[in-house]
């Protein structure tokens, strides 16, 4: 019997970034906690992540990963912003709940 | 390119990135005096920006290509925005008093060297969008436009709707981000390279073992197109912009209006690059003529029921993206004096930053009852309080509009000759009527300057920088209407095609460019 590692292809790391990416996707949509919000598209940049490094490694080159390390980066950065947003917006509101926003309409 | 060309080639941009390091160092400071000169550093550095492109543009033989284009225009433009925007720190009410030291530090309200600095790194980011040549050096490019775009909408203005519009602003970027992340990841994935000559040769290998390039490839571009349809408020990306440009402060939402909308065309003319010379894929035509169509017709028709003036400048500018949409479907054009899409739109941009720079500018010059003036109520009548603002504001709403004297028109006019000479008849006929129904509310911001009853409760901002701005911005509208020909004939050189030939608007005796008739 193989070793199920080594049975691994590209098909199951790319269905895993996609998977991370929908449910990031629907997370974002459905959820109206804006840490749970914010929560979604970080989920979003890891299945990105995790599609990227499985094509680096596909492809044989590094190229992949070096564009994960800057991801990582950017996304850090985001998250600092989104955690000081939120913050500000707290101490006006009182609640993280994205619905009591009614003061603009589209 | 080797590293030192790189480098080279992103000297404005290390010029503007000093200046925004010396604006966050000099906003420290203790005394209000010395915390005044920001404005003017983020002036100098955007000054010397321009000077560094310009000396690179003569270097190499006065050839104005699409880098060093929206360089110039960034810094142009950038420099009216600046003038716009002095006065926003100065309107939070406390802001004074914390200067004083009358209040208690609050870092939210004092944001005078900060947002200056932001303002600068966002300029950066578009300069360095223009200069791209890699996937990632895309990614952080666009990223380096837009994060500091969120907190200068969250902390422009002491109200909550500025908030919460920044933050809606910020989660929807994210989102995004990520959707044109996962298809850089594909394009990725599915050329095994990130630098652009490198996919367009993979991509020309596919093309010519299979006839057509691989699904996979495909798919990345529409999901990079669609996360970049963010950056320029194209449906279906298009529902945060009238919150947000009503939440921000007039002076940021001129600067939403502009900089992240000229960092995404420059994106999306990058990105349709990689496709293989004269090659595009049925997928990604339909995609961009339904979100071209979409685009104006929504923008359009929303625009026609909003009260709050600034909205319907925010549905205007969800409108003016969708025709510049079209103009990327002629991207892969011939030489021709109407056949260029790139140039169309590089020449578009302008144009339209101008005209809505202009208008929001007049916002941004009046109170009403100790805010910026917002609804049709008050501007009405604005011709009897503020002649010259009304006619900057008129000014304005007929280059957006695109009537003939104005530089909107011949925006316009590129524009939908590249597409018709690409055969997209029907899509042009459907810009033409989305034209004519955009009038209804453009002339109704007029006759309300004009015809208006005045309640006689609007004042103007004290401070002659925004006044000083709309005005510059509308002359240059109206100036560069009549005298295009040089404007247009850079804007398509640096489409990339060269200009060997006589064209029908070119004439020789009409020199400014956009920069100097801007400044």
């Amino acid at each position: 019997m193989t070793d199920p590692l080594h049975s691994l292809t590209l098909a199951h790391y790319l269905f895993t970034g996609a998977v991370l990416f929908v449910l990031g996707v629907i997370g974002f949509i459905s959820r109206r906690n804006l840490i749970i919000m914010f929560l979604c598209t970080e989920m979003m940049f890891q299945g990105v992540a995790v599609t990227l490094v499985a094509f680096s490694r596909y492809h044989q080159n590094d190229t992949g990963q070096t564009f994960v390390i800057f991801l990582l980066t950017i996304a850090a950065a985001e998250a600092a912003l989104a955690l000081g947003l939120v913050v500000l917006l707290f101490r006006r509101r009182r609640t993280l709940d994205a619905q009591a926003w009614g003061e603009m309409k589209g | 390119m080797n590293m030192a060309e790189k480098i080279a080639g992103v000297w404005p941009e290390i010029a503007l990135l000093l200046g925004a390091a010396l604006c966050l160092l000099v906003g420290l400071a203790r005394s209000v005096a010395i915390r005044r000169f920001t404005g003017w550093i983020a002036a100098a550095s955007l000054l010397v920006a321009g000077w560094i492109v310009a000396a690179q543009v003569c270097n190499a033989g006065g050839v104005i290509g699409l880098t060093p284009y929206i360089k110039l225009a960034v810094v142009a433009v950038g420099l009216i925005l600046l003038m716009v925007a002095a006065a926003v720190p100065v309107q939070l009410k406390m802001t004074r008093d914390i200067e004083a030291g009358r209040e208690p530090f609050e870092p939210g309200l004092v944001i005078r060297g900060e947002f200056f600095a932001f303002f600068l790194f966002s300029l950066t980011g578009v300069m360095l969008t223009a200069d791209a040549s890699d996937l990632v050096w895309l990614f952080l490019a666009l990223e380096l436009t837009s994060l500091p775009t969120y907190v200068m909408v969250a902390t422009s203005r002491d109200r909550v709707e500025a908030q919460e519009s920044g933050v809606k602003y910020f989660f929807l970027g994210a989102m995004a981000a990520a959707v044109f992340l996962y298809g850089f990841a594909l394009i990725y994935g599915a050329t095994g390279q990130t630098s652009f000559s490198l996919i367009v040769d993979a991509a020309n290998q596919q093309i010519a073992a299979q006839g057509r390039i691989s699904p996979l490839l495909t798919t990345g571009i529409v999901l990079s197109l669609l996360g970049v349809a963010f950056k320029i408020a194209a449906v279906p990306m298009h529902f945060y912009a009238a919150d947000v440009y009503q939440g921000a402060t007039t002076a940021v939402t001129a600067f939403l209006a502009f900089v992240p909308k000229t960092a995404g065309f420059v994106a999306l003319i990058a990105l349709l690059g990689l496709l293989p010379d004269g090659y595009v894929p049925p997928a990604i035509t339909w995609l961009l003529w339904i979100m071209a169509a979409l685009t104006m017709t929504v923008g359009n028709v929303l625009g026609l029921m909003q009260s709050n003036v600034k909205r319907v400048l925010a549905y205007s500018s969800i409108a003016h993206s969708g025709y510049m949409l079209v103009g990327l479907l002629a991207l892969h054009g011939s030489g021709d004096a109407l056949g260029n899409g790139t140039a169309a739109i590089l020449f578009y941009l302008v144009a339209y930053g101008l005209a809505t720079i202009g208008a929001f500018a007049v916002l941004g010059s009046l109170q009403a009852r100790g805010e910026e003036a917002e609804t049709f109520d008050d501007i009405s009548g604005l011709v009897r309080t503020h002649p010259v603002l009304a006619g900057v504001m008129l000014l304005s709403v007929l280059s957006l509009l695109g009537l003939p004297p104005m530089i909107g028109f011949l925006g316009k006019i590129y524009l939908f000759g590249s597409a018709i000479q690409h055969g997209f008849v029907g899509l042009v006929v459907i810009a033409v009527l989305n034209s004519a129904v955009s009038a209804v509310y453009y002339l109704r911001i007029a006759s309300a300057c004009f015809f208006g009853d005045s309640e006689g409760h609007t004042v103007s901002t004290p401070g002659i920088s925004r006044p000083l701005a709309a005005g510059i911005a509308a002359v240059a509208a109206l100036i560069l209407g009549f005298a295009g020909g040089r404007l247009v004939s850079t804007a398509r050189d640096a489409g990339g095609f060269p200009t060997g030939r006589n064209d029908v608007v070119t004439t020789p005796s009409q020199p400014p460019a956009a920069t100097t008739a801007s400044r």
